[in-house]
């Protein structure tokens, strides 16, 4: 024990700040050592306390005698004990510096603020030209938590010594602390004025601390200033474009990293990646502009492809978020919007880029606009098939092979749909473009009333529910368990199955009529109420909307017990309140709420309610 | 003393206050009520525009009756509440079945809606606190409430001061293994701030400051309700206001040695004779909580306790307080989950608890003109939060019996005539 108890000592003396030699340490001051040790953790500090001032005495030039000394009378509050001590010890030192810091650290626990500071002042006037007095001074203040007043100590060392390069990051560190974040950043920018490299280690720390939107905005607008008096500093630039994005400000970042992309005669390369980090946080339209800009200053650069695509994609998002159409109601072609944009924009990269790798999905995605969107038949079928043949075994090819199916359906090549979404599902088995296939397989067979094959299909798909088309599937189930008969070749479903074919294939008045036709000969039929909700919607589509409502209407008047009831009402009210008649859909949704207490939609159509009524809540 | 807060003569005639013939809507309570949570907001709600409602305690799982109004149904199937619509014949039988001498029930009338605080930072911080959650889903307004308001006198302005995941020792929270996280730092920083705004060196003592506030408040006639460590750490303080019972840690400077002897019971509200836990890095104020159950039990599945029936004719706010659609409520960990009853002072009366662990759960008492209810655990339908967890969606717990419990608190303040101050 003796030997690993001395070699435990020495260790300790070597661990104070002025080591001292273990020379004047006998054996016996070393076990006294060791039980005023255990004393201490046994929570009994007078007994310690008792044995280490007996221990000091005997020998103070020894360090840690000293040390467990000062932390015994701490831990019992006696400050006048250890600052005497602290007294004691400094009158014997020829540097009494950190001794000064202690006696003031004692001070301020004991409660004299005042004979705190001026002891750190002490301090500081030992060697006010010297950086490591202040830091000295410093960590004792943080310590503390005196956060105020060691930036003040700080700064008043910059100050004397005459050098502003000092102290950055621990400067920075305490301002973020105070949540002056503006001031944090101020010093940040120091020290990338310093060395532009630090920027990661920059943002790794305001990232912790830029936590509220005022603080973003602080820092953005110091940032600002850094940029303005200093244009040509890329990061200072870089650092703005972050924090404004971490603001969310894209329209704003989009003019920092414009001014870098011209600043370093990138060619639209940082601008390009600024674009694709704006169409990730769901910026469109800044994104949009950003590709817009690649691509009109740099036609010839690296980024000038991806960059076209991606336009043409940002504008096909914009024009769905405005739910634009390139049809009315009527089949009137309307004015040229942002959906004609984002074709002339995937044209465009054919002609100018025939042999870049994302061709193939351009084309696809071509074909996909023409059929879903202008309803160009033709001209998809064209493109799709070009995709399927010249780029075999491709995501697009895949794509593409579905689209050409659900082209086909509509087209009322049904055989052709089979085989592509049969091919497909061969060809791929799992993941959704296979559900999504299997799905249409389904319905392909509900169409031509092989009801049997359809429900074999819907089958398969139920069991995985996680599918986005697993909810369809189950539906479609439900209706042709539902709605067989009366007689064997159940043909009241089998031409409902063909007017939904119609309406898929946008043949909507051709599909109204032969649902009235069925409606005559049907009524009482088992689906009687989903020819009337089939009816509601056509109707809708063709822009017949107070028909649409009073159909939806007859479908809880003529079918108190329908499955579809509430959902009536709630198509009803939606397009009373499309309409502008806020009262009236809040009646119709009322009527959900007590006629069909149970259903399924009441949080659907109590948030509606509150929202044309303009709750709060 | 409990009778104090009851209005035993408008119990009296309540049946003569409802006009024969006309129709009233009853919200029941029990199994069959849809949103059992939103029942109470609607009450709530009701109780805003003026319609007295009648609590009918025990009475399918005390149950509410109001006056049926066009606008009363309405914003009862928007909110989705069940209710029945009763004649005037079939409300007097229910109201004669609840007076009945046979039957443990009874009818209070509530008057009007308590102004309701909540005691929490501005600061977000990375928990949720399940009354915050109850009255934001059950719609019940609030406003919230910190030290600065309470310091300067703002809870005269409220009926019903609620506090939660607080820590009122100055300690933090204890949560020292976050102290590197930008949140704690925030939380550390403007706890320091403001206790230097109101002069004082160290948060304790501001925390302090604000319990004595709130003491004084409660004394006054006000409803206090804790969770949490809302409960504990509220007593830890005002038992430490002679001594330093926090480690340097989180104060700079360490324990008073002699803080055991120094603590003084007398000034507390429900706890005494318990020691406080003085190791920084221990999650755990005090022994008054008895921690989470023992490792059998720690499971959501077998863990519950019991509400205690009280009678409630003559015990109307334990009654009120333990109103439920059932009797055992399952259990749910919070930094302080189980009060150990033998540091229970013997006046509080105990309206839950772990059965055969000498645990309370739930308990209530008066101080002064007003009255304090400690509910432990953090969450009753996350059985273990964790810091930075996604809060509870109430919508999928609308039959919480746990919450039920907190929503009582909000309404029992409504039953008393008038606020009584000294």
């Amino acid at each position: 024990m003796r030997p690993v108890a001395l070699i435990l000592l020495a260790a300790l003396l070597l661990m104070g700040p002025e080591p001292l030699s273990a020379q004047n340490v006998d054996e016996s001051q070393v076990g006294r050592f060791q039980l005023a040790e255990s004393f201490l953790r046994a929570g009994q500090y007078e007994r310690a306390i008792g044995m280490l001032e007996g221990l000091y005495e005997e020998s103070p030039g020894t360090h840690v005698f000293y040390e467990r000394l000062r932390e015994a009378y701490e831990n019992v509050k006696r400050y006048d004990a250890a600052i005497a001590l602290v007294d004691r010890k400094m009158a014997s030192e020829t540097a009494p510096t950190s001794f000064l810091t202690e006696k003031a650290r004692l001070l301020f626990l004991k409660g004299d603020e005042a004979g705190a500071r001026l002891q750190w002042e002490r301090a500081i006037a030992t060697n006010p030209s010297s950086p490591s007095v202040y830091l000295l001074v410093y960590r004792s203040l943080l310590q503390l938590r005196l956060f105020d007043y060691a930036i003040e100590v700080l700064e008043q060392g910059r100050s004397v010594i005459d050098n502003d390069t000092l102290f950055q990051t621990d400067l920075a560190y305490l301002y973020n602390l105070t949540s002056q974040h503006g001031k944090a950043v101020e010093k940040y920018l120091e020290l990338l004025a310093l060395n532009q490299n630090q920027l990661s280690y920059v943002k790794s720390q305001l990232g912790a601390f830029l936590t509220s939107p005022e603080a973003v905005q602080e820092g953005i607008r110091v940032a600002q200033d850094g940029v303005a008096t200093d244009p040509l500093n890329r990061s200072y630039r870089e650092l703005l474009g972050w924090l404004l994005i971490e603001g969310d400000d894209y329209h704003e970042a989009l003019e920092v990293y414009r001014g870098m992309d011209r600043l370093d005669r990138e060619e639209g390369r940082t601008l390009f990646s600024f674009a694709l980090i704006a169409a990730d946080g769901d910026a469109h339209d800044v994104a949009l502009e950003a590709f817009d800009e690649v691509l009109r200053r740099y036609p010839e650069g690296s980024s000038a492809p991806e960059a076209m695509r991606g336009l043409a994609m940002m504008q096909e998002k914009w024009a769905a978020a405005l739910e634009e159409t390139v049809y009315d109601l009527y089949g009137e072609r309307g004015e040229r919007n942002h959906w004609d944009e984002a074709l002339e924009t995937y044209q465009r990269f054919l002609i100018e880029y025939p042999q870049h790798p994302q061709f193939p999905d351009v084309l696809r995605r071509i074909g996909t606009l023409q059929q879903e969107v202008f309803l160009d038949l033709e001209a998809a079928e064209t493109v799709l098939r070009e995709v399927v043949a010249r780029y075999p075994q491709t995501d697009a090819a895949n794509q593409a092979a579905y689209d050409l199916g659900r082209l086909a359906v509509t087209q009322g090549r049904l055989d052709d749909a089979r085989i592509q979404f049969s091919r497909l599902l061969t060809r791929l088995r799992t993941g959704d473009l296979a559900d999504l296939a299997r799905y249409e397989l389904a319905q392909l067979h509900f169409y031509q009333g092989d009801f049997e094959a359809a429900d074999s299909f819907t089958r398969a798909m139920q069991e995985n529910t996680s599918t986005d088309v697993a909810n369809d599937a189950i539906a479609m189930k439900v209706m042709l368990i539902e709605s067989m008969g009366p007689d064997s070749l159940n043909t009241p479903l089998r031409r409902f199955a063909r007017i939904q074919l119609l309406t898929r294939q946008r043949d909507y008045e051709a599909a109204l009529h032969q649902l009235d036709d069925l409606m005559v000969e049907f009524g009482q039929h088992a689906l009687a109420d989903d020819m009337l909700m089939q009816r509601a919607d056509l109707l809708a589509r063709t822009g017949h909307i107070e028909d649409a409502i009073l159909s939806y209407f007859q479908v809880p008047l003529l079918h108190p017990d329908s499955f579809h009831g509430a959902s009536s009402l709630v198509q009803a009210a939606a397009l009373q309140a499309r309409s502008g008649l806020t009262t009236d859909a809040v009646r119709t949704y009322e009527r959900v709420l007590t006629e069909y207490p149970g259903t399924l939609l009441t949080p659907r159509v109590r948030e509606a309610i509150r929202v044309l009524r303009g709750d709060q809540t | 003393m409990i009778t104090r807060y009851i209005i035993a003569s408008v119990l009296l005639v309540l049946s003569t206050q409802r006009t024969a013939g006309a129709q009233d809507i009853l919200v029941p309570m029990d199994d069959v009520q849809a949103d059992h949570l939103k029942a109470y907001g609607v009450t709530f709600w009701a109780l805003e525009r003026k319609v007295d409602v009648d609590w009918l305690l025990n009475y399918r799982g005390g149950s509410f009756l109001m006056a049926a109004e066009p606008e009363i149904e309405a914003e009862l199937r928007v909110r989705g509440v069940s209710y029945e619509v009763l004649g005037g014949a079939r409300t007097a039988s229910i109201l004669s079945e609840v007076e009945s001498d046979a039957a443990n029930t009874s009818v209070v009338r509530l008057e009007k809606p308590p102004r309701i605080a909540v005691y929490a930072p501005e600061q977000t911080l990375p928990w949720d606190d399940a009354v915050l959650l109850a009255l934001t889903y059950a719609e019940v307004p609030y406003e919230m409430i910190y030290d600065d308001e309470v310091l300067e006198g703002a809870l005269d302005e409220y009926d019903w001061l609620h506090l939660h995941h607080e820590d009122f020792t100055g300690q933090f929270g204890k949560f020292f293994s976050y102290r590197a996280t930008p949140w704690y730092i925030e939380q550390q920083r403007q706890a320091e701030m403001t206790a230097r705004r109101h002069g004082f060196r160290k948060v304790s003592e501001l925390k302090l400051a604000v319990v004595s506030t709130i003491k004084e408040y409660v004394g006054g006639g006000g409803f206090l309700f804790a969770m949490c460590s809302g409960t504990d750490t509220f007593d830890l303080a005002l038992a430490a206001q002679q001594t330093d019972i926090v480690p340097s840690e989180y104060d700079g400077d360490p324990v008073d040695p002699d803080a055991l002897s120094r603590l003084d019971f007398s000034q507390t509200f429900a706890f005494h004779e318990f020691r406080p836990v003085f190791n920084a890095r221990e999650y755990e104020f005090s022994d008054i909580d008895s921690g989470p159950p023992p490792q059998p039990l720690r499971n959501p599945a077998v863990d519950y306790f019991t509400l205690f029936e009280f009678s409630a004719k003559y015990d109307q706010v334990p009654t009120m307080l333990t109103q439920n659609h059932v009797s055992t409520v399952k259990g749910f960990v919070g930094q302080t989950t189980n009060f150990r009853k033998h540091l229970i002072k013997p006046n509080v009366v105990i309206l839950a608890e772990a059965p055969g662990r000498n645990e309370v759960r739930y308990l209530h008492g008066s101080y002064g003109e007003g009255t304090y209810t400690f509910y432990g655990g953090h969450d009753p339908e996350d059985y273990q939060h964790f810091v930075g967890e996604e809060p509870t969606d109430l919508s999928l717990h609308k039959h919480s019996p746990g919450y039920r419990l907190i929503l009582n608190n909000i309404l029992f303040p409504a039953a008393k005539k008038k606020k009584q101050k000294t």
